[in-house]
């Protein structure tokens, strides 16, 4: 975490449900959802383009401060969109010490270009974040990736260089990015001879005829 | 060659409905950039196809198509002049039921503004309304 810790003022949410929840969104207002630590979890709803402007910096920590009950550091632990992903319905806050460890989803900042990447050849980032676990007061915004320093086409999520007092939380075989050929098309004859021979898909289990 | 299931259960499907919008596979997962769904259609294999040739046509050899959808629902039509009755006819084609959300294509390794223009040329050969998306906010 390369700077302070955002604030963002949030209000307690008395009536929930379907029907507020919708109200509030008409008002610019996003309804959230704080849990965690043993405590209750806490309805409230936040002011949706402050909200955004912090994600949209990839900052994960925020410090939420709700209006007659003080401030809650708080991590961003899911966030929920409408059918078309581009509108945010709902977002799950989760109390956190800044000493603790959490595991997150950091994003990855891939620079410069592989070696082995030439002209026939694709790079293609296989994943664009990584999973770690560190403590909630040093997670970082992005985690730079240098893709000259590549070896072979894959590049393993177990090769990343990770900054100090980060551990990898997922299989460190996973492929990140990778250099691929491109093939190319069968075209002209070939490709309607395949398509002239077409098999029919095979039933699996047909019913027996004359069972009765 | 139009894609379709290589084995299946039962030859023949009922037609059935298409409710509500999306809300598994609707947004970008595999590349950077994707094509998404804004209306409930039938995508048949032929168009799906037409897609995937247009996009890779446009793009020659930079960028990699990932297709979305699979025709996995056989449509079935009786042949021309014959009388209603004597059973369900022999499936005509594959189609894939798309609704509003779908992300019907991606695309990886290339920028915004070819992944823009190539993936124009592939909402041309849909039946349905689509719009250009980007990868979601995530945390």
């Amino acid at each position: 975490m390369s700077r302070t810790t955002p604030s963002i003022v949030a209000r307690r949410r008395d009536r929930v449900g379907t029907r507020y929840a919708r109200r509030l969104r008409q008002t610019g207002q996003l309804p959230a959802v704080i849990y965690g630590h043993g405590a209750a979890p806490l309805a409230v709803s936040v002011d949706q383009k402050q909200l955004l402007t912090v994600l949209r910096q990839g900052t994960h920590v925020v410090k939420l401060d709700i209006e007659g009950e003080g401030g809650e550091t708080c991590l961003v632990k899911d966030l929920q969109f409408g059918y078309l992903g581009d509108n945010l319905i709902h977002v799950d806050f989760t109390r956190v010490n800044l000493e603790e460890r959490v595991t997150v989803h950091v994003h990855l900042d891939f620079v410069n270009t592989p070696a082995s990447l030439g002209a026939g050849s694709l790079l293609t980032h296989d994943h664009s974040e990584l999973t770690v676990t560190c403590r909630v007061d040093s997670i970082p915004d992005t985690i730079r990736v240098d893709l000259s320093k590549m070896q072979g086409n894959h590049l393993n999520a177990g090769e990343i260089e990770l900054p100090p007092g980060m551990e990898l939380a997922m299989d460190p075989g996973t492929c990140v990015a990778s250099v691929t050929r491109i093939r190319t098309e069968a075209t002209g004859e070939a490709a309607t001879v395949v398509a002239e021979t077409t098999p029919e898909p095979a039933v699996i289990r047909e019913r027996k005829e004359g069972k009765d | 060659m139009p894609r379709m299931p290589k084995r299946i259960k039962f030859r023949k499907q009922m037609r059935g409905t298409l409710r509500g919008n999306a809300t598994r596979g609707n947004y970008v997962s595999f590349g950077d950039y994707g094509l998404q769904a804004l209306e409930p259609h039938w995508l048949t294999a032929r168009q799906i196809e037409a897609g995937r040739i247009a996009a890779q046509h446009f793009l020659r050899r930079q960028g990699k198509v990932y297709i979305r959808v699979f025709p996995d629902k056989p449509v079935s039509k009786k042949p021309l002049e014959t009388r209603m009755g004597k059973g369900k006819a022999d499936t005509e084609y594959w189609a894939a039921r798309i609704k509003p959300g779908t992300m019907l294509f991606e695309i990886a390794g290339v920028d915004e503004t070819v992944a823009k223009q190539a993936l124009a040329r592939v909402a041309q050969k849909m039946p349905v309304r689509c719009r250009f998306v980007g990868r979601r906010l995530s945390v």
